[in-house]
């Protein structure tokens, strides 16, 4: 009876909305954040839910992803018509931008021909006034024939009245019939194509109209469709009516049906929407500097130096401690570095070491949890707070509009390597992590660009990727620590300019490829949120601590394991007597021609293997064979000159990023092949890249 | 008298123009169309260096367009 009864006040939300319109900020404040992330079925396209208790209703939002349109050209449309046409939610809020209503109306307008129960809902109208648009809501109401709501996400305001509209529709059903609009001179083949469909009408469950119009517009999902329940003459029919449109006006269909519907929307919004002109802003006068030729690129790039200098410079005391120290400050250098908060965390973890030690004494168990667990783990979580930082940069530069500038302003010099401006975006994602850098290639239009993309972006180093940087270079005396870093990511940057120019020019000798091209909508500059950056931040942080406790926390407990225990299964306090030593000698030889022999080779060859999987475990992967309690102290043991340590460190960043970055990169391409030629490419160019620094270094 | 069609590329900064017809095919004709440029479009050209990508405001929304999307767009100038 209880269960019964909860069931049914369940009200079903879908939320649309165009790129840049706030939909994921408005999806977090509806629902608070209790949300559930899964992916949409088959697809590796994130579905985020969530759920808000409301007037004795339970209201279960669904954020669908943001599109342009419903036109089933890209994975994420058909994803959302699907839902809204299959699914039938009981709700659709479909977002419109209040600081730009005649772009972002588009997709209301095409979520209203296909649905009926929908609300309009306007966002950011906090920000409508210091703009001078004027927004008559209630005159749209009357002409849409649908609830249309103004909220903030920023203030709050209005999300207590469109909680009330949605539990309103839910109930009532909204318009009884989609919108119509006049499309004029295309009428006649719309009413020829509904007249084929009508005869049919029992076969066709979505709505006529907008089947007839999406046919003529060009739609393969439907064509595919209506050849499965009416037969391929009917569509044949239609295809015809299709090109006589093309015949008649000599133009395509669907730029006919979108310039008619933009044009419905220029009218609807005559009188409704009222721009008093206020001039441009200061800070979009700031952002200008950005396109500039040569001071854009300029300004993109140092905006970005400072913000890895400065999350360096916290969390880890690189490169304050070492300018301190050259001035001629040593103390101060060394209290910058212990008070930074990776010192303290480290501080913290080798107390807790000790204090563990006192109480268990010397045994198996206590080696398990103290070398294993704690050695493993906390060597890994020191870096914690740097992956906050690098996320609060992120977002800040992503919500306040800053990201896109910069992706325009380096365009032209990406293209130098084959790719445009849209692989800014991801590239700088790849700065913390490549997983979703990979995934967020999506945005990137060009196939063949996203595919060249996919296959390079795992040469960005990522936060794991750097916290074995720094923590290699914590190894070398300060300032040549400094200058292992900046050329750690010099030589990065050239693998993967180059790997993407060579890429670009195999696609170009196919004939696969046109010029790299810019199309990228750039949303106004506005004050970052701090709720947004807060959510970014917590998510990556959430990220990062799943895989400690998760994947880093069991590879600690195998790789104990693995160096703890001989071949017959014996515990042993000599590490070279080892599983893992017999299995790392196997790739020893590997490393010979820098130099490495007997028990250095094999231990740096272990960590490289732990380290295919995540990056993070070299270090503990080294702290733990050796005993020591940090990456510093281990390869002080391990006696490495300077040089090969920069050729691992080289070696470390280019080859193989780790096992997830592998499977989304499989995932996105489908392809095998991509796959594991990326991986050859990855592993040469790595090998390639650390001898060479060791000759060169030899030199030097 | 018609002003000659002029490519989007050519025009200097704080120029506006109409959208007369968009040239090629395929998946940017369409992103260009759902973007909201479509003929008869108004657009204002708010960065043009003459080189490198352009910045133009297309109802009420700056979007950036490299130089090869722009020469592919037929302007009427106003």
């Amino acid at each position: 009876m209880e269960n019964n009864d909860t069931a049914k006040k369940e009200i079903v939300v879908g939320v649309a909305g165009q790129p840049n319109v706030g939909k994921s900020t408005l999806f977090n404040v509806l629902t608070g954040r209790r949300v559930h992330v899964a992916n949409w079925p088959g697809v590796t396209v994130e579905k985020h839910e969530g759920i808000r208790e409301y007037m004795g209703y339970r209201l279960r939002f669904i954020d669908l992803p943001g599109i342009y349109g419903f036109s089933a050209t890209t994975i994420e449309e058909k994803i959302a018509r699907r839902f809204i046409l299959e699914e039938k939610p009981d709700v659709l809020l479909v977002l419109v931008d209040s600081i730009n209503p005649e772009r972002t109306m588009y997709l209301a307008i095409q979520a209203l021909e296909m649905y009926t129960r929908v609300i309009i809902v306007f966002t950011k109208i906090d920000e409508t006034h210091a703009r001078g648009i004027h927004i008559n809501y209630e005159a749209l109401n009357r002409r849409l024939g649908v609830p249309v709501v103004a909220v903030s996400s920023a203030t709050g305001q209005g999300i207590n009245e469109l909680l009330d509209k949605i539990v309103e529709v839910a109930s009532s059903g909204g318009r009884r019939k989609p919108l119509r609009i006049d499309y004029g001179e295309l009428e006649p083949f719309i009413l020829s194509v509904e007249q084929v469909l009508e005869k049919n009408d029992s076969k066709i469950k979505y709505p006529i109209r907008w089947v007839s119009i999406r046919l003529l517009e060009g739609d393969r999902e439907l064509e595919e469709y209506v050849r499965r329940m009416l037969g391929e003459k009917v569509l044949i029919d239609i295809l015809k009516t299709r090109e006589e449109i093309r015949r008649i006006f000599h133009r395509s269909p669907e730029e006919l049906f979108a310039q008619k519907r933009f044009e419905y929307i220029e009218k609807l919004l005559r009188g409704v929407v009222v721009r008093v002109h206020v001039g441009i802003t200061r800070r979009e006068r700031i952002t200008r500097y950005f396109y500039h030729p040569w001071l854009g690129p300029f300004l993109s790039i140092f905006t970005l130096i400072i913000v890895f200098l400065v999350a360096f410079s916290i969390n880890t005391g690189f490169p304050l401690n070492v300018i301190l120290a050259d001035l001629g400050y040593p103390g101060l250098a060394e209290a910058v570095e212990n008070y930074s908060l990776g010192g303290l965390i480290e501080a913290g973890f080798n107390a807790l070491s000790n204090y563990l030690y006192s109480i268990m004494g010397e045994s198996i168990i206590s080696s398990l949890v103290i070398n294993g667990i704690i050695g493993g783990v906390g060597a890994v979580a020191v870096f914690l707070p740097l992956i906050m930082m690098v996320a609060f940069f992120l977002a800040v530069l992503e919500d306040s509009g800053l990201s896109p500038r910069i992706a325009v302003s380096l365009h032209n010099w990406l293209t130098r390597i084959g790719v445009s401006g849209h692989a800014v975006f991801p590239m700088l994602l790849g700065f913390g992590c490549n997983v979703p850098a990979v995934m967020s290639t999506r945005a990137v239009p060009d196939p063949r660009e996203r595919i060249r993309l996919i296959m390079t972006i795992p040469f960005i180093p990522c936060q794991a990727r750097l916290v074995v940087i720094l923590a290699f270079a914590s190894a070398l005396s300060g300032l040549s620590g400094a200058l292992l870093i900046l050329y750690g990511y010099v030589a990065a940057f050239i693998a993967f300019s180059l790997v993407n120019r060579s890429l670009y020019w195999i696609d170009k000798k196919r004939g696969r490829v046109s010029e790299p091209e810019l199309l990228l909508e750039l949303p106004p500059i506005h004050k970052p949120i701090p709720r947004v950056v807060w959510w970014h931040v917590w998510d990556s942080t959430k990220h990062f601590l799943k895989k400690a406790g998760t994947i880093i926390f069991l590879l600690s407990i195998l790789i104990w394991f693995l160096t703890s225990y001989t071949p017959s299964l014996t515990y042993t306090g000599d590490p070279s007597q080892t599983i893992g030593a017999y299995l790392a000698r196997l790739f020893a030889p590997f490393l010979y021609p820098i130099g490495l022999r007997g028990d250095q080779a094999w231990i740096i060859a272990f960590a490289l293997i732990i380290g295919f999987v995540a990056k993070e475990s070299v270090i503990s992967a080294l702290t733990i064979t050796t005993g020591a309690d940090t990456a510093r102290d281990a390869l002080r043991l391990l006696k490495l000159t300077d040089v090969q340590i920069a050729s691992i460190t080289v070696f470390m960043i280019l080859y193989v990023p780790c096992m997830a970055t592998l499977a989304v990169m499989l995932s996105e391409t489908r392809s095998w092949k991509i796959v594991l030629a990326s991986i050859g490419i990855m592993l040469s160019i790595a090998y390639v890249g650390m001898l060479f620094t060791y000759m060169i270094g030899l030199l030097l | 008298m018609q002003k000659p069609l002029l490519t989007l590329d050519t025009l200097p900064p704080g120029s506006n123009a109409k959208i007369v017809s968009i040239s090629g095919s395929g998946g940017w004709v369409y992103r260009l169309y759902q973007m909201g440029l479509t003929p008869g479009t108004i657009v204002t050209v708010i960065v043009n260096y003459g080189a490198g990508p352009l910045v133009v405001r297309v109802r009420g929304v700056d979007i950036s367009l490299g130089r090869g999307i722009a020469r592919r767009i037929i302007v009427e100038p106003l």
